[in-house]
């Protein structure tokens, strides 16, 4: 980007950027600025953006060998006094980002011996990402390999894959998260499409236990979500304790259930759930855990195509049937099985949810072969609100025929 | 053998995940492994697994920099801390919270204690703002408009008291983006601010050549094979002749502002003067109440000016304290919109300055609206503002 009109003088620049930079060290929130102080972050350039109001960091190009995602570096732009560099790597977290304090002070080490002392806990991807310099880029990937994770994740391939704590530390995880996460890792086609990108556009797989969605899987390419058959399980002995003990309001629960499921008899003193209404909010179960749990049924919604960028904005993805929870080797399957027809068609830039969009999902289904547990009948997310359209003659033989059947019914 | 099969760096081509649980997962954790079955919270900030083997792990949520930004130093204090209070080992979430693990709620509150005193906030869960998600921006991103990270210090400094003690009728949180690329998780949250050119945006000449196939070939090929042409969704990115020349030509009333263009060529710039940031509210990815849902647009724009942004701290406080007084108890802020209605919600804010296209538009057809000849989509844009 060029330089901004009205750039002061390179003293006055440095010294303004100076100023914006402590007033962002004041204040209760913890500061990112304070931070960036105690590394070798280039952090005159961060504050001549903020008194440019536009970004410092212009494209830059190192490579590493055999390494073709995961690498991101920049230069300051030619208006910034002194220049500077930036590159970082995005590096694979640990299941459940748990990281015990022996592997962490592993991670801060290389950080500081290679790096530049600064890390981002958690980029939007799960990643773990580590600022380092050009010329350290060959041995901390080796640093990091030598330690169990890697480098990658960037660019037009399979993105880290992202799971929530699951079974780990979560009592309503309904199917094991990390499980699958780890299965997938270890299939070769996975690891394949993440190390060299070659999609029409990133491509991103999440595991969120159940419908609380914490791995954002609504929002993955593909997403796998935790859920149960019919009604929550209730234990009618523990939930009178808890109303007794005053911790649950019966009538409440029932109130707030957002599919009126849930109906409280008084006389009885009994709460019954209707399993074809519930929407699994899972609300009833987080106010009255554990009187109140997930039914035993357990299965895993298949959802495809959210993202938050893309040609046609941000999109949450389309519901497209059932697994069970131990159908991990198919899930992975069926991931390709997605991929296939979008990696062959969709132009550059479409993530999935553009090309299903572009396609419509009852034709994208087909094409891909997918055939799952309880797909819904109709696939499409919306109507038409649209009151006309260029049909062909099979698709309006189609509505002819229904109302046909109808005819002779009614 | 293959030149790639003798060089001994090709085994980088085979990564190494760390997918082994035994190796990375805490000790109590894998003793306990889908064994828990039922929580406590302990305030804001501490919440207690209960394992049905009688063991218990305290989490304390610890508050980070925008960003996620740490410095080696800083976290090396919280792996002491974890060893000396803790059972050796912390977590990070996605909202880039750090959660240190403990065994007991005596030491979770020793934990709360040692790490306040370093200047970092414990909260978060219940009824409470969880966190802010911000992007890297000017960190180090290229095509950030807006810097979020600053944007999320003036909101965190504003909005600490709700993560740290006073209550919120539900969980809250915030993403904060630098630009439409929406880096920080997108618009399915209950607040979401995304930065944006506010005006179309403009070629340089002297650099577009990079993006583009040679003069020559340019005269040649389709317009449907140029790739920024593809890139565009609303077509406003086209060749045009002139004379003997083929541009690439930008038509500024068809730019819906989506930084497509941009996010995949440097030779798109902006003038200060026109950036700011939309405000959304009311999105969600969780399946409560009535589920996940985008959010809406509040305020199509505003201006970003650092360090303070007074203006978007004023719309985001706002919007909180309105539906602090009105949602009813456990009530997210998309639900709350949903119970009152779309327009009582705008009376309620007190926002008369609507842009309706941002709500008629279903998201489906949004791009094919733009092709049908929407050109007084961006004009109606700028007048309303
Ligand atoms: S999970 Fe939600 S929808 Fe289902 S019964 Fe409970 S409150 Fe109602
Ligand atoms: S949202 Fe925009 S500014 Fe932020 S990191 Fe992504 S591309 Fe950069
Ligand atoms: S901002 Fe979007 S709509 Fe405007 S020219 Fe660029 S790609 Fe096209």
């Amino acid at each position: 980007m060029s330089a901004p009109a009205n750039l002061p003088p390179k003293e006055e620049l440095l010294n303004r950027a100076e100023e914006i930079l402590k007033q962002l060290e004041g204040g209760p929130w913890p500061s990112h600025v304070s931070e960036l102080r105690k590394t070798r972050y280039p952090l005159h350039v961060y504050g001549v953006g903020l008194v440019a109001r536009k970004s410092p960091w212009g494209p830059a190009a190192v490579k590493v060998e055999f390494l073709n995602t995961g690498v991101l570096s920049r230069w300051a732009r030619d208006w910034v006094p002194g220049g500077g560099s930036e590159v970082h790597f995005r590096v694979f977290h640990t299941p459940g980002k748990f990281l015990r304090t022996d592997f962490l002070r592993k991670i801060t080490k290389i950080s500081r011996e290679l790096g530049v002392g600064l890390i981002e806990l958690v980029g939007q991807t799960g990643a773990l990402v580590l600022n380092l310099t050009p010329e350290t880029a060959e041995a901390m990937v080796d640093a990091l390999r030598e330690i169990g994770t890697d480098v990658g994740g960037s660019g037009d391939a399979i993105r880290a894959l992202n799971a929530c704590v699951g079974p780990a530390l979560c009592e309503f995880a309904l199917y094991d998260t990390l499980k699958w996460y780890a299965e997938f890792y270890k299939d070769k086609r996975v690891n394949d499409n993440i190390v060299t990108p070659s999609y029409p556009y990133k491509f991103k797989v999440k595991f969120s236990g159940c419908p609380l969605d914490c791995a954002r899987a609504q929002r993955g390419d593909i997403g796998f979500i935790g859920v149960w058959e019919g009604a929550p399980e209730v234990d009618q002995e523990l939930l009178g304790k808890k109303i007794e003990a005053g911790e649950v309001d019966p009538e409440k629960l029932a109130a707030n259930c957002p599919s009126g499921a849930i109906t409280w008899d008084k006389e009885k003193k009994e709460l019954r759930i209707d399993g074809t209404r519930c929407k699994k909010s899972m609300h009833c179960i987080r106010a009255a855990f554990p009187a109140i749990k997930p039914g035993k049924k357990r299965k895993v919604a298949v959802v495809v195509g959210g993202g938050s960028k893309g040609r046609f904005g941000p999109k949450l993805g389309w519901f497209i049937g059932y697994l069970e929870p131990d159908q991990v080797k198919d899930a992975i399957d069926l991931t390709f099985k997605v991929i296939g027809p979008w990696e062959a068609e969709a132009q550059p830039k479409y993530r999935l949810g553009d090309y299903i969009m572009h396609l419509g999902l009852d034709k994208f289904i087909e094409k891909a072969g997918i055939k799952l547990e309880g797909m819904p009948v109709s696939t499409a997310k919306m109507p038409d609100e649209v009151p006309y359209a260029v049909l062909p003659k099979e698709v309006r033989e189609r509505f002819l025929s229904f109302a046909q059947q109808l005819k002779g019914r009614v | 053998m293959t030149a790639a099969s003798m060089n001994p760096k090709a085994a980088r081509l085979q990564k190494v995940f760390p997918v082994d649980l035994e190796k990375f997962l805490p000790e109590r954790v894998l003793k306990n492994y889908g064994q828990w079955v039922d929580r406590k919270f302990h305030g804001n900030g501490i919440i207690e697994h209960i394992s049905a083997t009688g063991d218990r792990i305290f989490t304390v949520k610890v508050g980070m920099p925008p960003n996620a930004r740490i410095s080696a130093e800083t976290l090396d204090k919280f792996a002491d801390i974890a060893d000396s209070l803790g059972i050796g080992a912390v977590r990070v979430t996605m909202a880039g919270n750090l959660e240190i693990l403990t065994d007991s709620l005596d030491k979770a509150l020793k934990i709360k204690e040692e790490v306040e005193k370093m200047g970092f906030p414990v909260g978060g869960w219940g009824r409470s703002l969880w966190g802010i998600n911000s992007c890297t921006a000017y960190l180090t991103c290229t095509t950030a408009v807006v810097d979020s990270p600053s944007i999320s210090k003036a909101l965190g400094d504003a909005l600490a008291p709700y993560f740290k003690e006073e209550a919120l009728p539900a969980k809250l949180r915030i993403f904060v983006s630098g630009c439409p690329s929406m880096c920080a998780g997108g618009t399915a949250i209950d607040i979401a601010i995304v930065g944006q050119w506010g005006a179309p945006p403009k070629i340089r000449e002297e650099v577009i050549g990079m993006c583009l196939p040679p003069p020559k070939a340019l005269a040649k090929i389709p317009e449907t094979q140029i790739f920024l042409v593809q890139v565009c969704p609303t077509g406003a990115l086209t060749l045009r002749r002139e004379g003997d020349k083929v541009k690439l030509t930008l038509i500024g009333e068809k730019c819906i502002n989506c930084a497509r263009c941009k996010e995949n060529c440097d030779a798109f710039d902006y003038d200060p003067e026109n950036v700011g940031v939309a405000i959304l509210v009311g999105g969600k990815l969780s399946n409560t109440g009535s589920g996940p849902r985008l959010a809406r647009v509040l305020v199509p724009w505003l201006p970003a000016i650092p360090p303070k942004y007074e203006e978007i701290v004023a719309v985001v406080k706002h919007v909180v304290e309105v539906w602090r007084q009105n949602a009813k108890p456990g009530e997210r802020l998309a639900d709350f919109i949903d119970r009152v209605g779309w327009s009582k919600f705008l009376e309620m804010v007190g926002l008369k300055e609507v842009h309706d296209y941002y709500q008629r538009v279903p998201e489906f057809a949004r791009t094919f609206l733009a092709f049908r000849g929407r050109g007084d989509v961006y004009k109606r844009l700028r007048d309303a503002l």
